[in-house]
């Protein structure tokens, strides 16, 4: 028989080694697998991207921004727009380069994958916003056209990305461009925020460290060179103009327009009783739905009715029956409180 | 005289039979086909027992009837094949239970559904109840639990409620048994049309969303005429559901049609008198 | 219609998507709250209410008592092991009866009537001592602990205790990644794991659920019970003082069992952060009224519901088993038996484990139930090791009459203290029975997850006991 010093020693070896191996992100398998992505393939789609967005926004396109969006070098950039041509995807003119139609199909075959799994990721999975559109960038060109309307058909065709971007149709067509920049909004104006730009990406971190998401209700209260102050659901938020022009924003149509601030379930103690006014677009998916499926709608009224040992989860009083919800949830659950 | 309504019950197309089959409900021997539904905890397989005789347990959770349970019952010499359907919350949603719930009543054109309500939390209950209607013209709420609300000093008007949701409306209590009579008489008497559902639909002050359902329930229409539910395939599009889609694209929307109870009816009340 | 055709319905698709870009991203919530506007007024109409405070007082007060920090814990823990204590000492008597008349009484007759009928001694060898036998030991161990177990369960269940125990449970799991319903489908796992995993059914969150169905196998299920106390008698307590023998036996097992739920909640956590953490994870729920149960009906529907598919599955796997079991033991490969040939084979890597080629076979061929792993490691000892006082023949199970003589046979079979321990970790640690893999494959519809549900705690089976074995040596000096 083997001496037990040694076994133990080949036994926490193979366990070392096996971690090295499979250890999700960091380990050897996931290195291969992220290595083995085409890069020749991403330049290709990751610039006809960059070329449609132009085209979205009105701004002229050229060799330089491509560069600058790829982070390649200019020469790259050349060779990867001589391709283009020759593809047939892309044509030069004066003002630049521009797409062709079956480059701008392309451009949106590629665009509807990356939207869609960004959606995906938000609805249907656990994965944190900040990750979603990295994920998207890798997957967007891996996935087939047919694969993507397979997701689609499973989480409701959604027409929507979860930055409030329209999501191209698998036959290519996309609405226009609508609402205004917030910085162009007039002091007391109320408005929606519809979509907020997820690049750059150290200015949408920002937008999402300060709690700012699609849904949200603003009102401006100030606008200056150096700063843009604005109330969202009810709370003070200050911006440099720069930041403020990558949130776009129309006007609420027939919501209430809420004034003052929030509050939230999980602010309540036992006993106490509020009327809903929503719930936060943070809450998004099967999770959201269900929520309204229990009668968590604007004017619900709520009664914390028992807390369970630990404090969490806490029984509520929703419409008659007594539902349990996490302080998780609850803390997306804004209310008005009555006496 | 029994065998004779049967014969003549039989070549008149009361059900979908096509979609039922697809659906797997094999429709022998049966001359009707009623789908039960409701939230959970509402008492719904407790009727279902009672109704058909067949002890299932369904127990204090959703998504428990996880299979489809089925029984028959007899009433004035009719039979009735009873689909238990899962028990949910709501029919808007993307869970499989739903999915399962939403396109039994759609598309397998049950000719009764039987929406069980817990009566001590009724209005909770009604935004099933009111999707339910969306659906299908011939409906009958089964107001259970009455016991208990009568226990908790709850009073429920069932012949207002009844008045508002255009439908039969009886109270019972399963657990005592209470009730079962009249609620197989009420889904009888809609079965044979001789109670015409005139549903509630879902009024909604929202502009946008009026406008939108109003102008492709208009398209739907010029497409397919005979869809008489065209405001529920219109909901269903806007929330972007597959099987719809896959209904419109394919053609399939046609052959779902409402049958025209004063007519099918008619003729079966002469029937019935003779 | 036709003729407009395919032109009509695209366009509906088409004027759908433009709809929908132009309500926005609200339409479901725009919805939704209409409905329930619409409800509250056609509710206002015809619901009259009474004085508020009034309703439901009785199930505020309950629920006061059942959920608060003084009493919770302790009603649940008494609650909890009355309805063990009842399925344990419950289903002795009744198991016992069935033993006699299944297995002494029916076993000898079907026995010798197949040999006057004229059936070669193999075959009645096959269908009688394998086959036949296998399955009477499933239906007797099985069928009275389960008959007892689930009623009791399900009458806690309709009375609307249960959801309150998820509600003060969901503390703890949420922490491990997990839903607060996985208590129930765990304690459900005590009565048997098949019934535990189709508990899941209750879990909604499909990440939630999936993790309460992979981790269900560490709840010790009642077939792993008997061999626990068996071998925990024979080898722990007899490693102390006979005045401490009963009370260490009794904590060992307690301790493999506790071992067992901790074990879920790490392996829940861990599922949760690596392979399962992309899924999405929802939390609802409902806390109903309280409701008296119906004890008849709940009695009658419990064991068709649970009981009865339960134990079919375990059956239908049990005859095939046992007639493995029998070949086995019986077909020789160059003068050896099969059973023989593997055990020796498998010997230095079992030892290794601490455990013994004997063992390992037995959890191999006793995989339709637990139950019978004992009368097969007691069959294939017998075998191997030559002794001929014990047992009904070759390839026959069977259990000895008295602890001593089970803990002589084994102790000739070159049992050691580490042996037993590691069996009763093996015995908490390895793959779940064969009812219960199909129970998952029929509730995931996914080989993958079936296959992860097998093979995760026997890898953590085999890593366990290996370092305990070399430990274990290490410091006995071997």
């Amino acid at each position: 028989m083997i001496d037990p010093l040694t076994s133990l020693i080949i036994g926490f070896s193979v366990i070392l080694l096996l971690v090295i191996i499979f250890y999700p992100g960091k380990g050897l398998v996931a290195r291969f697998k992220k290595n083995k992505a085409n890069t020749y393939r991403v330049l290709i789609e990751d610039s006809l991207k960059h070329l449609y967005n132009c085209e979205y926004n009105g701004i002229n396109c050229t060799l330089n921004s491509i560069a600058g969006s790829l982070s390649i070098s200019a020469d790259e950039a050349a060779k990867v727009a001589a391709k283009l041509e020759e593809l047939g995807l892309v044509v030069s003119n004066e003002n630049g380069l521009s797409l062709t139609p079956d480059g701008r199909a392309y451009a949106l075959k590629v665009i509807r994958i990356h939207r869609l799994w960004e959606k995906y990721l938000a609805d249907e999975t656990s994965i944190g916003e900040e990750d979603w559109h990295h994920s998207a960038e890798e997957i967007e060109h891996q996935m087939t056209l047919a694969e993507a309307d397979k997701l689609a058909a499973q989480i409701g065709n959604p027409v929507f990305d979860p930055h409030g971007d329209p999501i191209p149709t698998a036959k290519g067509d996309l609405p226009g461009k609508k609402g205004k920049s917030l910085d162009s909004m007039k002091i007391g104006e109320f408005a929606k925020i519809i979509h907020i730009e997820d690049e750059p990406h150290y200015i949408y971190s920002q937008l999402v460290a300060e709690g700012l998401y699609p849904g949200m209700q603003v009102q401006l209260i100030e606008s200056t060179k150096e700063r843009i102050k604005f109330l969202a659901n009810g709370e003070e938020v200050v911006l440099a103009p720069l930041f403020a022009k990558n949130i776009t924003v129309a006007p609420i149509k027939d919501e209430r327009k809420i004034e003052g601030t929030f509050k939230k379930l999980s602010s309540l103690k036992p006993g106490e009783k509020g009327k809903v006014l929503g719930i936060s677009r943070r809450c998004r998916g099967q999770q959201r739905r269900r929520l309204m499926d229990l009668g968590v709608v604007p004017g619900t009224e709520i009664e914390v009715e028992l807390e369970s040992i630990g404090g969490d989860p806490i029984a509520y009083r929703i419409k008659g029956a007594t539902i349990a919800l996490r302080k998780s949830q609850a803390e997306n659950i804004y209310i008005e409180s009555e006496e | 005289m029994n065998v004779m309504m049967k014969d003549n019950c039989e070549t008149c197309p009361v059900h979908n039979l096509g979609n039922l089959k697809k659906l797997g409900i094999n429709m022998n021997d049966f001359d009707f086909v009623v789908a039960l539904a409701g939230n959970p905890n509402t008492g719904k397989s407790t009727v279902f027992n009672n109704l058909t005789g067949l002890k299932q347990h369904t127990g204090n959770w959703p998504g428990k009837t996880v299979t489809r349970a089925e029984g028959g019952f007899e009433y004035n010499g009719f039979k009735f094949k009873l689909v238990d359907l899962p028990g949910t919350y709501s029919l808007l949603s993307t869970s499989t239970d739903e999915e399962v719930a939403r396109d039994f009543i759609l598309f397998g054109q049950p000719d009764v559904t039987v929406i069980v309500v817990d009566a001590t939390r009724l209005e909770r209950n009604l935004n099933l109840v009111l999707q339910v209607l969306e659906i299908t013209d011939r409906a009958v709420l089964c107001l259970n639990l009455i016991d208990e609300a009568e226990r908790h000093k709850i009073k429920v008007d069932e012949r207002q409620l009844s008045k508002d949701l255009g439908i039969p409306v009886i109270p019972t209590a399963a657990r005592l048994k209470t009730g079962m009579d009249k609620l197989s008489n009420a889904i009888y008497e809609v079965a044979s049309g001789k109670y015409v559902c005139k549903p509630y639909r879902i009024k909604t002050k929202i502009k946008e969303l009026n406008y939108a359902i109003e102008t492709l329930s208009k398209k739907i229409s010029e497409v397919y005429p005979q869809v008489t539910n065209v405001r529920w395939i219109a909901l269903r599009l806007l929330e972007g559901d597959q099987s719809i889609i896959d209904a419109v694209k394919s053609g399939d929307l046609g052959t779902i049609k409402e049958i025209k109870h004063e007519i099918d009816g008619q003729s079966l009340e002469t029937e019935l008198t003779a | 219609m036709d003729n407009k055709g395919s032109n009509g319905r695209e366009e509906i698709l088409e004027l759908a998507n433009n709809l929908r870009w132009e309500i926005g991203v609200d339409f479901h919530d725009k919805l939704m709250e209409s409905i329930y506007e619409n409800a509250a007024t056609i509710a206002a109409r015809s619901v009259s209410t009474p004085d508020k405070e009034a309703v439901f007082s009785f199930d505020k007060k309950l629920d006061k008592i059942l959920t608060s920090p003084v009493f919770g814990f302790p009603i649940m823990f008494v609650v909890l092991a009355v309805v063990f204590w009842l399925t344990v000492v419950g289903a002795n008597y009744p198991s016992s009866f069935l033993a006699s008349i299944l297995i002494d009484e029916f076993h000898p007759v079907l026995k010798s009537f197949s040999l006057s009928i004229g059936f070669p001694g193999w075959l009645s060898g096959l269908l009688i001592d394998g086959g036949y036998l296998s399955m009477a030991w499933v239906i007797a161990v099985m069928l009275p602990p389960m008959a007892i177990f689930f009623p009791l369960f399900t009458l806690l269940e309709d009375f609307g205790y249960l959801p309150r125990v998820a509600f003060n449970m969901d503390n703890l799991y949420k922490k491990a990644g997990a839903h607060g319903k996985q208590a129930l489908t765990m304690a459900m796992g005590f009565g048997c794991n098949a019934a535990g995993v189709i508990a899941s059914r209750v879990i909604d969150s499909p990440r939630e659920r999936l993790i309460a169905i992979i981790t269900n196998n560490f709840s010790l299920c009642n077939g792993r019970w008997p061999t626990q106390i068996l071998i925990a008698t024979i080898f722990i307590g007899g490693a102390v003082p006979a005045y401490l023998a009963g009370i260490v036996s009794a904590a060992a097992v307690v301790g493999i069992a506790v071992l067992g739920v901790v074990l879920s909640l790490i392996v829940s956590w861990t599922l949760s952060k690596t392979v399962l953490k992309g899924e999405a994870s929802a939390f609802s729920l409902e806390l109903p009224p309280y409701r008296p149960p119906r004890i008849l009906q709940t009695l009658y529907t419990s064991l068709i519901d649970r009981t009865l598919i339960v134990l079919w599955r375990a059956v239908v796997f049990a005859f095939p088993a046992g007639l493995v079991i029998w070949l086995v033991a019986n077909v020789n490969i160059g003068g050896e038996s099969i059973a023989s040939v593997f055990i020796n084979w498998s010997d230095p890597f079992a030892i290794l484990l601490g455990l013994n080629g004997v063992i390992l076979l037995a959890y191999i061929i006793a995989i339709p139930a637990n139950e019978i792993v004992i009368p097969t490691i007691l069959m294939l000892t017998v075998l191997v090791t030559g002794l001929t006082d014990f047992g009904h023949g070759t390839g026959v199970m069977f259990e000895a009459n008295s602890t001593e003589v089970t803990a002589e046979i084994l102790k000739a079979g070159g049992w050691t203290l580490l042996t037993g321990v590691n069996l009763m970790i093996f015995s908490l640690l390895h793959n779940p029975c064969s009812t219960t893999l199909l129970t998952i494959f029929k509730e995931t519809r996914s080989v993958k997850w079936t296959v992860v549900s097998a093979l995760l705690p026997l890898a953590l089976g085999f890593t366990v006991t290996f370092f305990v074995a070399q430990i274990w040596r290490l410091i006995a000096g071997f």
